[in-house]
């Protein structure tokens, strides 16, 4: 799946979680998920969760030690699926 | 990061950190499964919670505890580390007691040693750390809000805080500037502070701790510290009645 193909399904992930919905449609690779769309850190478990539900996947605490924007979600994500 | 745990190793507390969780916004069915909670507790601190006995916390409630202390960790070390990523499972919370109103947790982390109180009610938890185990000079408070957007809270937080600041600092120009990538910070007119500050907002509550500084000959030269030392006087004659005490005859978890 093409790094692109991930983030549009990403942005259905991070919705619930994402206050300013205009921001969230705009997001790149470079977003921060806390500092730039505001999610409260008390989610990023739960994006994580969402996100292994999503594409039946597991991420490994290494890999969700290192998400902290868009980009590393989706390096997490690009990772375990074929 | 080494600036800091030489500090703390000396017994001086060089920052601040703090959490608040609404547990409203939490889902309780969610976080009790594994998948989530083992992403924030180890292996070894899953007994802490059999060993709170006399209380009424409930599993899911002791994961956000837990997840508060370690949020608060990270916050404070993060100060002097800004590039610090906060990966739960590596800050090790090695004890847990109930004391009285509140809980008080000992944290091992990079060498160093920390202490945390946390306060639960209801429908929230809040925690504070520090490096000092009697907290002496940490203040912090709570305050619920309703539930405003982002900007209006982190609006309110920062009035709330210093709020509270002026009454240690009466006569201080007193403005928390939030840097780009780093901690908030407290000035007095142009002035930077020696006063780390840490802030928290979560659903309709908001939280700040800060540490006021020991007192020192060049602190004392300004108007605001002059300040700030009659509030240290006037705070250990309040210990010493009792008000700002330890527990220490309460036994560990661990």
């Amino acid at each position: 799946m093409e790094r692109r193909a991930i983030l549009e399904e990403l942005k259905k992930v991070l919705y619930p979680y994402t206050e300013n919905k205009e921001l969230l449609e705009n997001i790149d690779e470079h977003t921060a998920l806390v500092k730039d769309l505001k999610i409260n850190s008390a989610n990023l478990v739960d994006i994580i969760i969402d996100a292994e539900a999503k594409y039946t996947i597991e991420i490994d605490f290494d890999s969700a030690e290192k998400i902290i924007t868009v980009g590393d979600c989706i390096n997490a994500i690009a990772e375990k699926i074929p | 990061m080494m600036h800091v745990g030489s500090d703390i190793s000396t017994g001086k507390d060089m920052s601040a950190g703090n959490d608040i969780i609404a547990l409203a916004e939490t889902d309780n069915d969610r976080t009790s499964r594994y998948r989530f909670y083992s992403r924030i507790l180890t292996p070894e601190e899953l007994p802490l919670c059999d060993g709170l006995t006399g209380g009424e916390l409930s599993f899911s409630s002791f994961v956000w505890l837990m997840w508060s202390i370690k949020e608060s960790v990270y916050k404070y070390v993060s100060r002097a580390d800004p590039g610090l990523r906060f990966a739960p499972l590596k800050i090790p919370v090695r004890g847990l007691r109930i004391c009285e109103d509140h809980y008080e947790g000992i944290i091992r982390y990079g060498g160093l040693t920390m202490f945390s109180r946390s306060f639960l009610w209801d429908k929230v938890i809040m925690t504070v750390v520090s490096a000092c185990e009697d907290f002496s000079n940490v203040r912090w408070g709570m305050e619920v809000i309703g539930n405003p957007d982002y900007t209006t809270q982190s609006a309110l937080v920062r009035k709330f805080a210093l709020h509270s600041l002026s009454t240690d600092l009466p006569g201080a120009a007193l403005r928390i500037i939030k840097t780009l990538d780093g901690p908030p910070e407290l000035w007095d007119d142009e002035r930077s502070l020696d006063i780390p500050l840490s802030l928290a907002h979560h659903g309709p509550y908001v939280a700040w701790s800060y540490r006021l500084p020991a007192i020192s000959s060049s602190y004392r030269k300004s108007a605001a510290n002059r300040a700030a030392s009659s509030h240290l006087r006037r705070v250990n004659l309040l210990e010493i009645t009792g008000l700002n005490r330890s527990c220490s005859s309460c036994e560990y978890s661990s």
